[in-house]
């Protein structure tokens, strides 16, 4: 199957490990003008898959790797690719969203994609390159950490891998690539479930952009546009994403002793400007990113990765520690046995708490640290009972212990480091984000509600078209390749550098009460003819890019097409209004007591999101939605009718 | 004495965590800080996110909001996201 776009390799592999073949799958360019890569092609294939409940760790259960078109362009912080799968943590369609190499790797060897199927008989890794897929031995691999691993597969191939938390089946298991991690559902549970140790891919020849020299325009002004803003010029390079933590702790927003408050007293220690001053050696980033925002630091005199704000929060103020070193040590550590950082530290907190109440007598206690480290290798290996159980996620912790009202998951995910309480609109995303309780597919609105912007956290004026225009806007950027901090520049310069200026405070009381005109945005992106070529540089790329005609309505349908697809993915699945929800004690228990403003007012907030969405009252996509956004009346890729050509691979 | 803590860029380019001074309004304050440490601009000041005992200036009196002895000053630079 070829292409007539610029920037795909036009080809999609399918790969059986049951029978070790491999063929390709005919996905076309209709389904690249719709779905554009990454998550929401991903979705398109799954779509194909995924006709009702299963068993995520079965051999039903498919993985999506897939690149994206802005991948080995060059365009700047344009290297992330995606990992979907049912999760096994939720039940449901999970995406996972990485950077690093692998993804700009898998375009230069000829692929926009891997469909990988089946179980393999034994542990296998997969060895990929221009000439096809390479079936290898991964027994003396087994129950090696995620560094030495790619250390072991060696050669100059992009690697994705789990740890030892892959193998044993953890249900927050993550796979890593170089140092950064195809984090959150479970995805390398899924596949140490398909005996699948590794993905290595090698490419030299990234497919030719349509035209070349329109791109390199809109690089030059992109990169440039990235290195000047505030937050990406400056604030990001220099202290990470941990220069957060100041702010949550001062908006109420730094989850502290499970999610019981928004403000830790001992903050201070635990903040990126220490972790900068203390720690960092360099910062460091994906390829082609200007904006660098990774931290570098030692552990036990290795150079490795340090710690993003949601661990240092997680780590730090929800289970009461304030030693920051050992918050590094612990990051590198789970990075190492191949744990998600969020949902391991979410778990723990949980029982911390269900340790306090009497409920489940772990040996897990609010600011007892010295067993923790301990307690990692256990749930990685499911030594033990309770490193076994823990492995299982908060979730089931519940249901076995009990302490579902403050069992800070959604959908069985546990959320991140932002306390839903002090910025509602977030405690919206959350409910209802197609992956459970993460705070990016949530759309990520506290962004405006407190941290970057500061509108009214409280209101639930505006929040639900917010949180639509961010959700569609962040799919359809994950999907073109980009990170999604390349859309922190969208925001005006003047917000940031005159933060107390006339202009800057208008914008933050009037943004909530402009939802009805982003309702109709949102409902009708193709209105929108429009390229913010300063701010959003990412539809001139795409354009230039592929050769597809993307407008900033274009961009949107289509990041509304991955939100709603996924969506109906999942209420295939089962999943309803009913799963929307927060655990009680963010919806029912006032953060700060005596102020009712301090608690997320669900129902209402869901309401008016359904609304904004186009679903109906049970939380389902609406048939006029659907065919809508085009997605209403699917085919079945792997029916359609391709030349099996198989056997032009290994 | 009113303490004063700085956090952002506020307090990587000029390498002060916290400070105690005697102010009685954020316009004073901003003053003697330029006045300790010359790098600190009173016009880049202006520009910062202060908060007083939790709360913005922009919801009090902005940079006339008056200060006494026990305040608590937070000043930072803008955060985005993670």
């Amino acid at each position: 199957m070829s292409t007539s776009y610029g920037a795909y390799t036009g080809k999609v592999l399918k790969i059986d490990l049951s029978s070790r073949t491999v063929s390709e799958y005919p996905v076309n360019d209709n389904d690249r003008r719709l779905f554009l890569g990454g998550k929401i092609l991903a979705a398109r294939i799954l779509n194909d898959f995924i006709k009702g409940p299963m068993d995520p760790l079965g051999e039903e259960n498919v993985i999506v790797v897939s690149s994206c078109p802005l991948n080995a362009t060059g365009c700047p912080s344009s290297s992330r690719f995606n990992v979907s799968a049912v999760s096994p943590l939720t039940g449901l369609l999970t995406s996972s969203n990485c950077g690093g190499t692998f993804g700009t790797a898998l375009k230069r060897a000829g692929y926009d994609a891997l469909v990988i199927t089946g179980k393999s008989a034994s542990f296998v890794y997969l060895d990929i390159t221009a000439d096809g897929v390479e079936f290898k031995d991964a027994e003396p691999l087994r129950g090696m950490l995620t560094s030495d691993t790619q250390e072991a597969i060696g050669g100059k191939s992009s690697k994705l891998v789990i740890g030892p938390a892959g193998e044993h089946l953890v249900r927050y298991a993550c796979a890593v690539s170089d140092e950064r991690a195809a984090g959150r559902g479970g995805i390398g549970a899924v596949m140490g479930s398909k005996n699948l140790k590794a993905v290595a891919v090698y490419g030299v020849k990234a497919p030719p952009v349509f035209d070349k020299k329109k791109l390199d325009k809109v690089k030059i002004k992109w990169t440039k546009r990235l290195k000047t803003h505030p937050l990406t010029g400056e604030q990001l390079p220099r202290l990470g994403t941990a220069a957060l933590i100041a702010s949550m702790q001062q908006k109420r927003l730094l989850a502290t002793k499970n999610f019981n408050d928004g403000r830790y007293e001992k903050y201070s220690s635990i903040t990126g400007e220490e972790l900068a001053e203390r720690f960092l050696i360099r910062n460091k980033g994906c390829v082609s990113c200007p904006i660098r925002c990774a931290r570098v630091v030692e552990v036990d005199g290795k150079i490795v990765k340090g710690p993003e704000v949601e661990i240092m929060g997680l780590m730090g103020a929800n289970i009461l520690n304030d030693d920051l070193g050992k918050i590094i040590r612990w990051n590198y550590e789970m990075d190492e046995l191949g744990l998600d950082t969020i949902s391991t530290s979410g778990t723990i907190a949980f029982a911390m708490e269900l340790n306090e109440k009497g409920l489940w007598k772990s040996g897990l206690e609010f600011g007892k640290t010295d067993n923790i480290s301990e307690i990692l290798k256990e749930i990685s290996f499911r030594s033990g009972e309770t490193g076994n159980k823990l492995a299982e996620g908060s979730r089931k912790l519940s249901e076995e212990f009990g302490g579902e009202d403050f069992c800070i998951q959604v959908k069985g995910m546990e959320l991140s480091a932002y306390e839903p309480r002090g910025a509602v609109g977030q405690g919206l995303g959350y409910s209802v984000a197609n992956r459970g309780g993460c705070h990016l597919n949530a759309g990520y609105e506290v962004v405006v509600e407190g941290l970057g912007l500061t509108i009214n956290p409280y209101t639930v004026h505006g929040k639900a078209e917010i949180a639509v225009m961010f959700q569609n806007l962040m799919e359809a950027v994950s999907a073109g390749g980009n990170c999604l901090f390349t859309t922190y520049a969208f925001f005006p310069f003047f917000l940031f550098k005159r933060p107390n200026s006339l202009l800057s405070k208008t914008v933050n009381k009037l943004l909530p009460y402009l939802g009805g005109p982003l309702h109709v945005i949102n409902k009708y992106p193709h209105l929108a003819h429009i390229h913010l070529t300063s701010m959003l540089p990412h539809t001139k790329a795409l354009q230039a890019a592929t050769g597809m005609k993307i407008t900033m309505g274009d961009l949107m349908r289509i990041g509304a097409r991955g939100f709603n697809l996924e969506r109906m993915i999942n209420s295939r699945i089962g999943i309803s209004e009913k799963d929307d929800k927060l655990p009680k004690r963010l919806t029912d228990v006032e953060q700060v007591p005596g102020d009712p403003r301090t608690k997320v007012p669900q129902a209402k907030l869901k309401k008016l999101f359904y609304f904004a969405r186009g679903w109906d009252k049970d939380g389902h996509v609406t048939k006029k939605t659907a065919k809508y956004y085009s997605i209403d009346d699917l085919d079945d890729i792997g029916a359609r009718a391709a030349a099996d050509n198989g056997g032009g691979y290994r | 004495m009113v303490l004063v803590e700085f956090f952002g860029m506020y307090r990587l380019n000029y390498h002060i965590k916290t400070i105690e001074l005697e102010a009685d309004s954020v316009k004073d304050l901003f003053q003697k800080i330029h006045d300790i440490n010359p790098y600190y601009s009173v016009k880049e000041l202006r520009h910062s996110i202060v908060i007083v005992n939790d709360v913005n200036i922009n919801e009090l009196k902005r940079y006339r909001t008056p200060l006494k002895d026990g305040d608590h000053v937070l000043i930072m630079s803008p955060a985005s996201g993670g």
